[in-house]
């Protein structure tokens, strides 16, 4: 009750937003910490709920980017066609992709996910009749208007742009709630627990652990899509392994395993650097020494974490003693 | 035939660095399972305290080295005690991640400590020998030395000496070496001051040969991995094979195709590799 | 009720005051973008410090009048990193959090591209320094001036000139995909065939690359008359030193600019004796004369080292920028200021020796013009030899035809 009472606030919240604040620049910020929660999910689905460590989900990111860019420029189709579009074939190149590459467990995945992101980097950077290389991509058109003659809403400035983006993000947080609650949920999470046992049991692993890659793909290459359409403008740079490890950062910070971890953690990851307006650098070896510690003392993340404070206070509160036993 | 020879002679060079680099990384994944990507950074940051040490100090490049190298061993230590050993019994990617946190901080603190320039090791070797059209600058024969010099004493250490016998019993089978009375703790320190040091003049190779500078940590760390994963997981014959075929492919690559693809092809072949010979070109069967 | 009236007496004589037009004293902020790290930063670090020191020689000499006012300037800068993603947010940072009117700096075309691709759309004035990609000012923004030439316009001067220098056939080196050089290289190698040269290969290296032995073998064995090397300073000092380990004697041209320490940092001077670089006559405090070696001693002074040749673009941006608030007599009527600044005549406080059209410093699409020369390293310094040829007004007439 309380959770749906205070997801309900949220959204409420979310939808008043840009017209509550008068500086500009926030609505730009508060538009990619949505872009960024969309591959924070994809990191999630992968990472937190099947226990792969994916460092390609920035180059995912990328080839829906570029996709759509492409889709929408050079060969003409209507922008929300691209955005349709574009999950789709990032998602299909995570499987194929991926049917070779989860044979491997583990560490050797890990870095099998980082050269393809790289490989994905370098062929931004280099197929420059195509992508236009470092020099970058420019003029990606923004989504058309939506309704009939009179009726059109035009899709021409931040704000329309936000209500966009925060309309995908509520559908991929459909999404992944529909995914996580039925038996495919259960059966990541089976694998991510033990994977011999899992399939000692009669569990196809590879089936589910493809499907949760591609799908990974998929999200993260919706999130380039939208980001393409907003920023109106591409470079290879946002995509690059350094991406990767952000949005793996955001999902541990906010918590891996849990629908709600990754919004917090990419609204963290985008905010931060506003908030701290110390030199870059600091701030960065502040994300390090954090993925260190966090993982050390609180390997679930924030909000689980947060979560678990908030009902050991509770379950005090209720008791009027200090609870017996530890809820994990 | 010239031109394919220095192509050889070079793609020698640059596999000699990467075979360094695989050295650290092989040894410390075979041993304690961990994907120590926090290694390049390691390796940049003895690249530049070398620098600093020769400029600011006045020493000259031997005596900066070996200094570099102890403290990047020291270093090594710090990482495993404080990072690492806590998470030991933890699920592997507890380990990965702080690998990954690890990265972050080291290569900031560089940035922080020796500033955002790139930074180009000064040596006095600029002669070059010329043998029938192929030339040899005297730099890269003295890199390819060093290197060789390294391997061959690391090979030695590991198959002659009690410590080596102790790390080789850790790699074949922990629990047994524990059982039998070896310190796994002092291993792992050991290990990691060991790949450290190596690291670090690799590190300092490189900076010798282009710059030590933000970004070339990344690169090395994961050609360091393909090689690792071309010639076997804890093999040090697997590293120096890898490593030649590596440095080769690329010098080739890079003549022949595009040197903007060249580390597409390296990748690739690595990715190749571990699919379909997963325990690497060198290893006979699983272990 | 004596309070009262006394207190309206007195908010009437301050708005009598206020309404008189008292003569004030303003901060105009300017907003600097440039790469301050990364392969770019041998252009951009140079250029913040020349903005930084014109603008407190401006400060420190009381500031100038504009209209009643008198003004002073103040920056806020951010390091775009040579990247177009990059320098797309720092200008989302001045323009919409900053509230700055005025955007200085930009010394690579990759970074600059981006933000003149939408600087269109926005309320403020950019000024372009070292960045030469053609398609800056060729898009024709009203909002964006820029003081350096396109690549393309020193380009074809130094294919005639390879040219007549008797080389019959050229190897060539160049940066892969940095639109500048990708223009000057293609305007360079038209202008060297139609002179009857050949070219017997195009060997490239990507934008942060460090080894180019394997593309120097290649070019060897071809065994040209001469090479030509084309990249960001520390990058074609990379190429000069291989090349130089790998035996290669034959001439090598080249265009990069950069200070000899620049180069001296990574070559030595024996592998960089005899190089040319063929470029617009940028900074050179022994060519251009008194008020260039003042320059050059100031910026020492303030900084430790000398300035490089591309920092005269960023310096001499402050003082257009100046003469066009005091011409427009206005500090925030930015339609007035642009027009003051199209209509410019060159500042007397400018470097460099900018070439106008019909009196005026930029030409209608906001570009300025100064002469093309060649250069060669003589002995740990840039030497200039010779005058390329340069046609200013022509290559106006032609940049008013195309839109990139």
């Amino acid at each position: 009750m309380m959770r749906h009472t205070f997801l309900a606030a949220a959204i409420v919240a979310a939808i008043a937003f840009p017209m509550l604040v008068t500086v500009n620049y926030f609505v730009h910020l508060a538009v990619l910490s949505m872009v960024f929660m969309i591959v924070a999910q994809s990191v999630n689905l992968i990472q937190g709920y099947t226990g792969y460590v994916s460092i390609a989900q920035g180059g995912f990111m990328g080839i829906g980017a570029y996709a759509s860019a492409l889709l929408s420029v050079d060969a003409g189709w209507s922008v929300w066609a691209s955005i349709a579009v574009s999950p789709v074939i990032a998602g299909l190149v995570a499987l194929v992709v991926g049917y070779p590459s989860l044979r491997v467990k583990g560490h050797y995945f890990a870095i099998v996910t980082m050269a393809l992101n790289m490989v994905v980097f370098i062929v931004l950077v280099n197929w420059i009749p195509v992508t236009g290389g470092e020099g970058g991509y420019p003029g990606v058109p923004m989504p058309e208007p939506i309704g009939f003659g009179d009726w059109a809403i035009e899709i021409d400035s931040r704000q329309a742009m936000y209500y966009v983006v925060l309309a995908a993000l509520l559908l991929v947080m459909a999404v992944m709630a529909a995914i996580v609650r039925s038996r495919i949920g259960r059966v990541l999470l089976a694998i991510r627990q033990n994977e011999t046992f899992a399939e000692a049991a009669g569990i196809a692993a590879w089936k589910y652990k493809l499907f949760a890659f591609s799908a990974a793909g998929a999200l993260a290459g919706f999130a380039g899509a939208l980001y393409a359409h907003y920023m109106g403008f591409l470079s290879p740079t946002p995509f690059s392994v350094d991406a990767s490890l952000n949005a793996i950062l955001a999902v541990i910070l906010g918590g891996s395993g849990t629908l709600s971890g990754p919004l917090v953690g990419g609204l963290l990851t985008v905010l931060l650097p506003e908030m701290l307006r110390v030199a870059e650098v600091f701030r960065l070896i502040i994300y390090g020494l954090l993925l260190v510690v966090v993982m050390i003392f609180l390997p679930h993340g924030l909000v689980p974490a947060l979560v678990g404070r908030v009902a050991k206070w509770r379950e005090a509160r209720d008791t009027g003693a200090s609870p017996a036993r530890n809820k994990p | 035939m010239v031109d394919l020879l220095q192509q050889v002679f070079n793609g020698l060079v640059t596999g000699s660095i990467y075979t360094l680099i695989a050295l650290g990384l092989t040894t410390i994944f075979g041993i304690l399972g961990i994907a120590h990507f926090a290694h390049g950074s390691v390796a940049m940051f003895g690249g530049y305290l070398t620098f600093f040490l020769m400029t600011s100090v006045g020493l000259s490049l031997v005596p900066a080295m070996v200094v570099a190298m102890v403290a990047g061993a020291a270093l090594g230590v710090v990482i495993e005690r404080l990072a690492y050993y806590p998470v030991r019994m933890a699920p592997p990617i507890n380990a990965f991640i702080i690998a990954l946190g690890l990265t972050l901080v080291i290569e900031k603190a560089n940035l922080l400590m020796f500033g955002v320039d790139q930074v180009i090791i000064p040596t006095p070797y600029t002669r070059v020998f010329d043998i029938g059209g192929v030339t040899f600058p005297e730099l890269r024969v003295y890199v390819l030395a060093i290197a060789a010099i390294l391997v061959a004493g690391m090979t030695w250490m590991v198959q002659r000496t009690w410590m080596g016998m102790a790390i080789r019993a850790v790699a074949q089978n922990r629990a047994t070496a524990i059982l039998m009375g070896v310190d796994v703790n002092r291993v792992s320190m050991f290990v990691f001051a060991l790949s450290s040091a190596l690291g670090v003049a690799a590190g300092v190779l490189v900076g010798a040969l282009y710059a030590v500078a933000p970004g070339v940590s990344g690169g090395l760390v994961i050609k360091g991995f393909a090689v690792l994963i071309l010639g076997g997981l804890g093999s040090i014959p697997g590293a120096i094979i890898g490593g030649i075929v590596l440095g080769v492919t690329e010098s080739f690559s890079s003549a022949f195709v595009s040197s903007g693809y060249k580390d597409v092809i390296s990748f690739l072949l690595m990715i190749a590799v571990l699919l379909v010979r997963p325990e690497g070109l060198m290893r006979r069967g699983t272990r | 009720m004596r309070k009262f009236w006394s207190t309206l007496a007195i908010a009437g004589a301050m708005a009598a005051f206020a309404g008189s037009g008292m003569a004030a004293e303003k901060t105009v902020v300017l907003g600097i973008s440039d790469a301050l790290s990364g392969g770019g930063a041998v252009y951009g670090v140079p250029q913040k410090r020349a903005i930084d020191l014109a603008i407190e020689e401006i400060n420190s000499a009381g500031g100038f009048k504009v209209g009643n006012d008198t003004v002073k300037f103040d920056t806020i800068a951010y390091d775009d990193k040579a990247d177009p993603t990059e320098a797309t947010n720092v200008a989302r940072k001045l323009i919409d959090r900053d509230g700055v009117k005025f955007l200085l700096g930009y010394c690579c075309s990759a970074s600059t591209g981006a933000v003149a691709s939408f600087i269109g759309r926005e309320d403020v004035i950019m000024l372009v320094g070292t960045a030469g990609a053609r398609a800056i000012t060729a898009a024709g923004n009203r909002n964006v001036f820029r003081t350096r030439p396109p690549g393309d316009y020193t380009g074809a001067a130094a294919g005639a000139f390879i040219a007549s220098q008797g080389v019959k056939k050229l190897g060539v080196l160049a940066v892969r995909d940095n639109t500048l050089f990708v223009q000057y290289r293609e305007e360079m190698l038209k202008a060297f065939k139609a002179a009857g040269g050949e070219v017997v290969a195009v060997e490239t290296f990507g934008g942060h690359d460090r080894d180019m032995t394997a593309q120097l073998t290649k070019l060897r064995g071809l065994q040209p008359d001469a090479l030509f090397i084309s990249g960001y300073v520390e990058q074609a000092a990379f190429s000069h030193r291989q090349a130089h380990e790998l035996g290669i004697g034959v001439p090598r041209y080249g265009f990069s600019g950069g200070s000899p320490e620049q180069f001296l940092k990574v070559a030595t001077n024996e592998q960089m004796e005899g190089a040319w670089d063929l470029l617009s006559i940028e900074f050179n405090a022994e060519v251009l004369g008194p008020v260039a070696q003042a320059f050059e001693q100031r910026f020492k002074a303030r900084y430790g080292e000398p300035p490089s040749p591309n920092s005269a673009f960023a310096y001499d941006q402050v003082y257009v920028l100046r003469d066009a608030l005091q011409a427009a007599g206005t500090t925030t009527d930015l339609k007035k200021i642009r027009e003051a600044i199209a209509n410019l005549p060159v500042p007397k406080e400018a470097l460099l020796k900018y070439l106008p059209i019909d009196g005026k410093m930029f030409d209608g699409k906001g570009q300025a013009y100064i002469a093309n020369g060649a250069f060669q390293w003589e002995n740990g310094a840039w030497r200039f030899r010779t005058e390329l040829p340069s046609d200013p007004r022509g290559y106006s007439e032609y940049l008013k035809t195309i839109r990139n």
